[in-house]
């Protein structure tokens, strides 16, 4: 009896050893305690079974898709499965904030998806991780498809002489303009150039009671559309210096002139955080103007149903042309993933005419040349593949995020007035420089 | 018949007083087993992440940096800050949660009408969600539409311009704070008012009639038997404290402005999940702990010997 009590006991503890030396090690090569029952090693390693019926192969895809667009690719899934019947495809939807983290940790707990929708902005970063198959590499008729995409989304990526995946949809920033504001002040059309822009900015600019200008945030996203415009950039083209780019003249007069409108009043506050949202405070008519994205459609017609919303292109620099950022998202094949073949023919089907033209019903631009003047697309996608002809992307970068946060940062320091606007971006070209080093 | 000791038992050769006891021993085994599993093991993990530059998709790929992710940590000014900021906190809403919920507990303690009502109304702050009730105090101390704003400027007249709460690295604090006060009150006054009403009342009579006033009543009957109570709060609150996360993410979107306004946790999450450095994050962490492990021992200690006394 005794005994036995004891040998359950130490058979036990023996087996949770056993488990964790199993499932801790990195490698499949960890050597099991040598005392441990060699059962409890082999437990948890999966065998395929052979005995398998020859079912349906089922690619996993994750986004952050809104309901709009989930609506929409429920309908694409089903045009893909109908075409391939052998494959199954397995949506999971995440809230954009979570997503990082929730693909990070998958893909460590080796559970991470075959395929997902992500950020332009982060392509580089996975790669970098390795967690992403280059799919020039691995598709054989890569070329074709990226052949007929706009060259801008596709840029974003390619990461060290490849390419990580393929553009899913693009988008970029306009300016909208309220026109009762704009009426009430005898201004007939939106501002063409940034001379323009400044100056309606401060006439539609009236204390507390209503701002000209409203931006989100001090993030770059928020004022890159104004800044590449007017010729700012961040770094050179072989992304090896941000010396003379983001401290560079073109650079500095975007960010003076941002600086001066908002010490002048005529650029909203809440820029810094605690105030009224950009979006509500356009449509109550406490922000004349802001820039913002195709989405917007969509959210006024939810929030604001009775409110006209007014596209206008980006106003334009010195040099006479107008530019804004790209932004987006790719898809992405996991090198973790099993189904890789299964993988990329979902892959192509996405940037097929149909699937494009399917999304493009609720709101997402498609990213084929070939689709553009297609008559099913809406009317006010016009002013914003116009846009995209001159977009900007931001650095292909691992460091990206680093990046942002250090022209963030010296965004705030200059309209809290603690550096000037020179003090400021030579601050940010400088930590820049420190990040493309490591 | 006696069987042989085998070389297994010789090898693990355990204490008579443990083996007497091995039924008992064999019943904690399952919670032994979750905790190894899902405390122990992650924890050890995480340590052996701090010494490397960790690649967490491919950590066979990891390289060993032996301290510098700590060394980093403790150069790094914003770091500094955060453990200013945690601290900071700590210090500010533990004092003022225990003294407002022993000024509560002894309200709800009198014979008053509609003391249910109280309980309740007290205790609702700690049951709703942080998240919720962050948002909340964010539309509060909204600079353009806030009640405070509203209150102080408009109504009041005490300020003359909009006061721009959440722009401001050092006004943050004050929101950030004050929800952690107003939420953590009901939980600390329901704890206190258990043991205010194990208080023979006997001691407190013999008091007045020896004519004590009430206010050396609290003093020399009353505080003194709430001590082991108010030391378990100590220990309790300043580890909440410490633990310092939900709001101030949500508040400060992630420590803005300029990364002055983290909490340990808040920078830690930055560090892990937005940089992906996962030494860097997991080294927060285990300053965090460390820190957190130190304070309690201290105040276990301060608890046993108020106790014993």
């Amino acid at each position: 009896m005794k005994r036995k009590e004891w040998t359950v006991v130490m058979m036990s503890s023996l087996l949770i050893v056993g488990l964790v030396l199993a499932s801790c090690g990195p490698t499949p090569t960890s050597a099991p305690e040598p005392t441990a029952p060699s059962q409890a090693v082999e437990e948890p390693t999966k065998a395929p079974s052979p005995t398998e019926a020859p079912a349906k192969e089922t690619v996993t895809y994750w986004h952050t898709m809104s309901d709009a667009e989930v609506e929409a690719m429920e309908e694409v899934i089903a045009m893909f499965e109908a075409e391939h019947p052998n494959i199954q495809v397995e949506m999971t939807r995440y809230a954009y904030d979570d997503f990082k983290s929730a693909l990070l940790t998958s893909l460590a707990g080796g559970e991470g998806p075959d395929t997902a929708r992500l950020d332009i902005i982060w392509v580089p970063e996975f790669a970098e991780l390795e967690a992403l198959v280059a799919l020039d590499e691995a598709m054989p008729d890569f070329d074709q498809i990226a052949a007929n995409t706009f060259p801008g989304p596709l840029a974003t990526n390619h990461w060290q002489g490849h390419y990580y995946g393929l553009p899913q949809d693009t988008n970029t920033q306009v300016l909208l303009w309220n026109k009762d504001l704009f009426d009430a002040a005898g201004i007939s059309a939106p501002p063409a150039t940034m001379e323009e822009f400044a100056e309606v900015a401060c006439t539609l600019s009236k204390g507390e009671e209503q701002y000209g200008y409203a931006m989100g945030g001090t993030y770059f996203w928020a004022p890159a559309p104004i800044f590449y415009s007017m010729g700012g950039k961040v770094v050179d083209d072989g992304i090896t210096t941000a010396d003379g780019f983001i401290n560079g003249p073109e650079s500095v007069a975007a960010f003076q002139m941002l600086t001066d409108l908002y010490n002048d009043g005529c650029l909203s506050p809440n820029l810094l955080g605690g105030g009224i949202g950009t979006a509500d405070g356009h449509a109550t008519g406490l922000y004349a103007m802001i820039v913002d994205g195709p989405w917007m459609v969509d959210i006024y017609k939810a929030d604001y149903p009775d409110f006209e919303v007014n596209f206008a292109p980006i106003p334009t620099g010195p040099d006479g042309t107008t530019s804004s950022v790209v932004g987006g998202e790719n898809i992405v094949v996991f090198d973790g993933s099993e189904h890789q073949e299964a993988a990329m023919e979902w892959t192509r089907f996405l940037l097929t005419e149909e699937a494009q033209l399917k999304m493009a019903e609720r709101g997402v631009i498609p990213v084929l040349s070939t689709v553009i003047g297609d008559p099913s697309l809406p009317d006010y996608f016009g002013v914003f593949l116009e846009q995209l002809k001159t977009a900007q992307a931001r650095v292909p970068h691992p460091k990206w995020g680093d990046m942002d946060g250090a022209i963030n940062n010296a965004y705030q320091r200059m309209l809290r007035g603690e550096q000037t606007v020179q003090e400021a971006l030579d601050q940010a070209a400088q930590e820049i420089n420190a990040l493309l080093a490591e | 018949m006696k069987a042989r000791p085998s070389l297994m038992e010789r090898c693990l050769a355990v204490p008579s007083r443990i083996y007497r006891a091995r039924t008992a021993y064999l019943f904690l085994l399952p919670g032994l087993v979750l905790f190894v599993l899902f405390l122990i093991y992650p924890m050890a993990y995480s340590l052996r992440i701090s010494f490397y530059d960790w690649n967490v998709i491919k950590p066979l790929k990891s390289e060993f940096v032996g301290l510098d992710n700590y060394k980093a940590l403790l150069a790094d000014p914003i770091f500094r800050r955060a453990v200013l900021n945690t601290l900071a906190y700590t210090a500010i809403t533990v004092p003022a949660q225990m003294i407002l919920a022993l000024a509560v507990a002894i309200l709800l303690d009198q014979r008053i009408r509609g003391k249910t009502f109280f309980r309740v109304a007290y205790y609702l702050p700690v049951i709703t969600s942080w998240v919720i009730v962050t948002l909340i105090f964010e539309y509060l101390f909204n600079s353009q539409a806030g009640l405070i704003n509203y209150l102080l400027r408009d109504l009041l007249g005490l300020v003359g311009e909009p006061i721009r709460w959440l722009a401001d690295p050092i006004l943050t604090m004050v929101p950030i704070n004050l929800l952690g006060i107003w939420k953590g009150v009901g939980w600390s006054a329901i704890i206190l008012l258990a043991a205010l009403q194990a208080i023979p009342a006997e001691l407190l009579e013999a008091a007045a009639i020896d004519g004590a006033d009430p206010w050396r009543r609290l003093q020399h009957v009353t505080l003194p038997l709430l001590r082991p109570t108010l030391v378990f709060l100590l220990v309790v609150l300043v580890i909440g404290g410490l633990n310092l996360y939900i709001s101030v993410l949500l508040m400060t979107n992630g420590g803005q402005p300029l990364d002055l306004t983290h909490s340990v946790l808040t920078l830690m999450y930055k560090e892990t999940f937005d940089r992906l450095n996962f030494g860097g994050g997991a080294a927060i962490s285990y300053l965090l702990t460390a820190f957190v492990f130190v304070v309690s021992l201290v105040q276990i200690r301060l608890l046993r010997q108020r106790v014993e006394q």
